[in-house]
């Protein structure tokens, strides 16, 4: 069956769920992470057709995102004061995107002639060098302010002007689906199939009539354009756009979605784009800690689950195929994990918070709020109580992980059975 | 007679070692030709440099009289001239099915397509199909290449080989550390997919060699010491104390 019709049932389901997002969850606050997950959903799959998909490492990639962000501001500026003629600002994804490509194709010109550590050295030097000149360059990136603008221009065909919140949303929304779209779609073209065998066995590909350098060139041009979409899009949502758009933590960021979310399925980025806009709007109003935690969920799933949220999913569909319940057969143990691993968390972070508060707080208050209750950091009773948790949590892991695997080695080895007989 | 291949004083040294010295070499459209040689000759070697792996060190090559010296491995590839690999050199994650049709895209026409759906190419599709009905791999085209047997991986090397058409086939050993009916397999493999083309073929199984080539070159230090009929190279002195004469790998 074609790729991309049997697909249309899901980006159907997407669409109208992205239509009733704004009802569900009404608050503005809510709208406002509803926006940035668009916006990032499309960075993270642009990322990914460099990492997951043409096996290019970059350290740089906000630089397309934000820079297509600057030019966006100063032509919707110009616009608003009538210094160039009106393009409707419902494409203006387009005018990012190619603000995105036109980047790519120098940066990546030189970039892409090498792959591996090289690529991903040359990538982090354009990122710095991107970075420093929004300080140096000032008529252009305005230093440290930033640049503002008014999303509000020209005419308002149907009363779409984008004054309200929502209907920024709407185009986000749209745009993110087209996105998406667009960029399952590349994956399953002629430039797709070779920029995977590009990641798998560069040298083979040289002698069946592809220049490796160029389906890179191209990967990367195009993921620009899509980093560069998303780059204008921010700047409608928050109509400002500041130099830690380009910065080298902005590429960090989009780097741990895709990889959290897991670089080796399409569906990866979005779900770690998703998790990660939830919890950098959520966890970091509440903890100073965030990044900390950002970078401790990083390290663990490059640990034990390369294949990132997505790959975890994916780890079980051949079960489910098989039969739903040998799946169910797995949710208890699941349960008793996570549940445990829970108990250990929550003393680990009773902890890192206590220690955060105690190394950044200069104040003769020792006492700080961790999980709405008030601890007095000095006393050694919270530290005692977080240590017991921790560690009452790692004992009851050791008991319910080895669960988890027998459970999991029975399934597996179940379903060889099946297959044999 | 159309010469597919002629070399031409054809030199190559790495650091001060020459490993090819002076090689010349013709080698006729059509023709089944084997080369020969102890581990270390150089046969490999000369596969590089014909394919544009590596960079000649002196000489000129030519591939049906346009000169192909020192060109870039795709364009040697996009002229008509297939390579396989000693080490098995293929796409372990993908599918049988997606790399042969990884080396049918560049000789149907798409290129670096990114508008085109690949699954929606009838040229594609029915190259891909027919290459994996004749590497006899029809039956596991949706498994993942990595996980084949090593046969069947050599049979897929071959498959990626020629997935292109080309004119010219470059075999660098395509029976090693098989079996003898697995040798056997590959042999009429090879017989098939080399009909109506120019076959190069490294093998150290003589009874491959002498059972396929129409001619035979014997590669000793970097030098070919003789070139001719299968016959005539076995009845040849100075290959058979060089070469015939030692005990097989
Ligand atoms: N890239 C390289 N750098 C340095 N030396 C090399 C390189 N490639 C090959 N050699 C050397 O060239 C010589 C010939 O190697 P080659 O692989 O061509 O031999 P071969 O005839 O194919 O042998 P075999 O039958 O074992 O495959 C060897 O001594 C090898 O070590
Ligand atoms: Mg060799």
């Amino acid at each position: 069956m074609n790729g991309m019709t049997k697909n249309s049932p899901i980006w159907i389901a997407a669409a109208v769920l992205f239509a009733i997002l704004p009802f569900i969850f009404q608050s503005g606050f809510a709208l406002n992470i509803l926006s940035q997950m668009g916006v990032f959903i499309i960075f993270a799959l642009a990322y990914n057709m460099l990492l997951g998909q043409g096996g290019m490492l970059s350290f740089g990639h906000a630089i397309y995102f934000g820079l297509a962000g600057y030019f966006t501001a100063h032509f919707i500026t110009l616009m608003g004061e009538e210094a160039l003629p009106y393009f409707p600002i419902s494409l203006i994804p387009l005018f990012g995107g190619l603000a995105g490509l036109i980047c790519g194709i120098v940066v990546g010109y030189v970039s892409t002639r090498r792959a591996g550590t090289t690529f991903a050295m040359i990538s982090l030097g354009f990122g710095e060098l991107v970075t420093a000149s929004t300080l140096i360059l000032i008529a252009f990136f305005n230093g440290e302010e930033g640049i503002q603008t008014d999303r509000w221009v020209g005419p308002e065909p149907f009363g779409i002007n984008y004054g309200s919140d929502i209907q920024v949303y709407y185009l986000i929304a749209i745009w993110c689906l087209l996105c998406m779209i667009a960029m399952f779609f590349l994956t399953k073209t002629p430039f797709g199939r070779m920029s995977n065998a590009v990641r798998d066995n560069a040298e083979r590909v040289q002698f069946i009539g592809y220049n490796t350098q160029r389906v890179r060139w191209l990967a990367f041009a195009l993921s620009s354009f899509f980093a560069g979409a998303a780059g204008s899009l921010h700047v409608m949502n928050y109509e400002h756009v500041g130099f830690e758009t380009v910065s080298v933590a902005q590429s960090g960021l989009v780097l741990f979605m895709a990889y959290i979310g897991g670089v080796g399925h399409f569906i990866g980025p979005v779900l770690g784009a998703i998790l990660i806009t939830i919890l950098n709007s959520t966890l970091s109003d509440l903890t100073e800690a965030w990044f900390l935690y950002l970078g401790l969920i990083f390290v663990v799933i490059v640990l034990f689950s390369p294949g990132g949220l997505a790959g975890i999913v994916m780890m079980h569909e051949p079960i489910w195929k098989t039969s739903p319940r040998l799946l169910a057969s797995l949710v208890v143990p699941y349960i008793y994990g996570i549940a445990t691993t829970l108990v250990a968390l929550c003393g680990l972070i009773g902890m890192i918070e206590m220690l955060y508060y105690r190394s950044t707080t200069f104040s003769a208050d020792t006492s700080t709020s961790i999980y709405g209750v008030t601890v007095d950091t000095a006393s050694v009773v919270p530290w005692l109580v977080f240590i017991v948790v921790t560690g009452v949590g790692v004992y009851l892991c050791r008991m319910s992980y080895p669960g988890m695997a027998h459970s999991w080695n029975a399934v597996i080895n179940d379903i060889k059975q099946r297959m044999v007989s | 007679m159309t010469t597919a291949l002629q070399l031409k004083d054809v030199a190559k040294s790495f650091g001060n070692t020459q490993i090819i010295r002076d090689v010349d070499l013709d080698i006729a459209h059509g023709e089944l030709h084997a080369m020969i040689g102890p581990n270390g000759a150089g046969k490999s070697t000369l596969f590089n440099l014909i394919s544009g792996k590596y960079h000649v060190s002196g000489g000129t090559i030519s591939f049906y009289d346009s000169e192909i010296t020192n060109k870039e491995p795709y364009e040697i590839s996009r002229m008509g001239l297939g390579r396989s690999f000693q080490v098995t050199n293929i796409f372990p994650r993908m599918s049988v099915y997606e790399n042969l049709r990884c080396g049918v895209l560049w000789s149907t026409g798409h290129r670096y397509s990114f508008w085109h759906l690949v699954n929606r190419q009838r040229d594609v599709n029915e190259r891909t199909e027919e290459v994996l009905e004749m590497i006899g791999l029809t039956g596991r085209r949706d498994v993942p290449a990595g996980m084949l047997s090593y046969s069947d991986q050599r049979a897929l090397e071959i498959g990626i080989t020629i997935a292109g058409d080309p004119k010219m086939i470059m075999l660098d050993e395509p029976t090693a550390g098989m079996s003898h009916s697995e040798t056997e397999q590959a042999v009429a493999l090879i017989r098939k997919v080399s009909k109506g083309k120019t076959l190069v073929m490294v093998e150290h199984d003589m009874g491959v060699v002498f059972d396929l080539a129409d001619k035979i070159s014997v590669l000793v230090y970097g030098e070919i010491i003789a070139s001719d009929a299968p016959q005539n190279i076995r009845n040849n002195a100075a290959v058979q104390e060089a070469y015939l004469g030692t005990e097989q790998h």
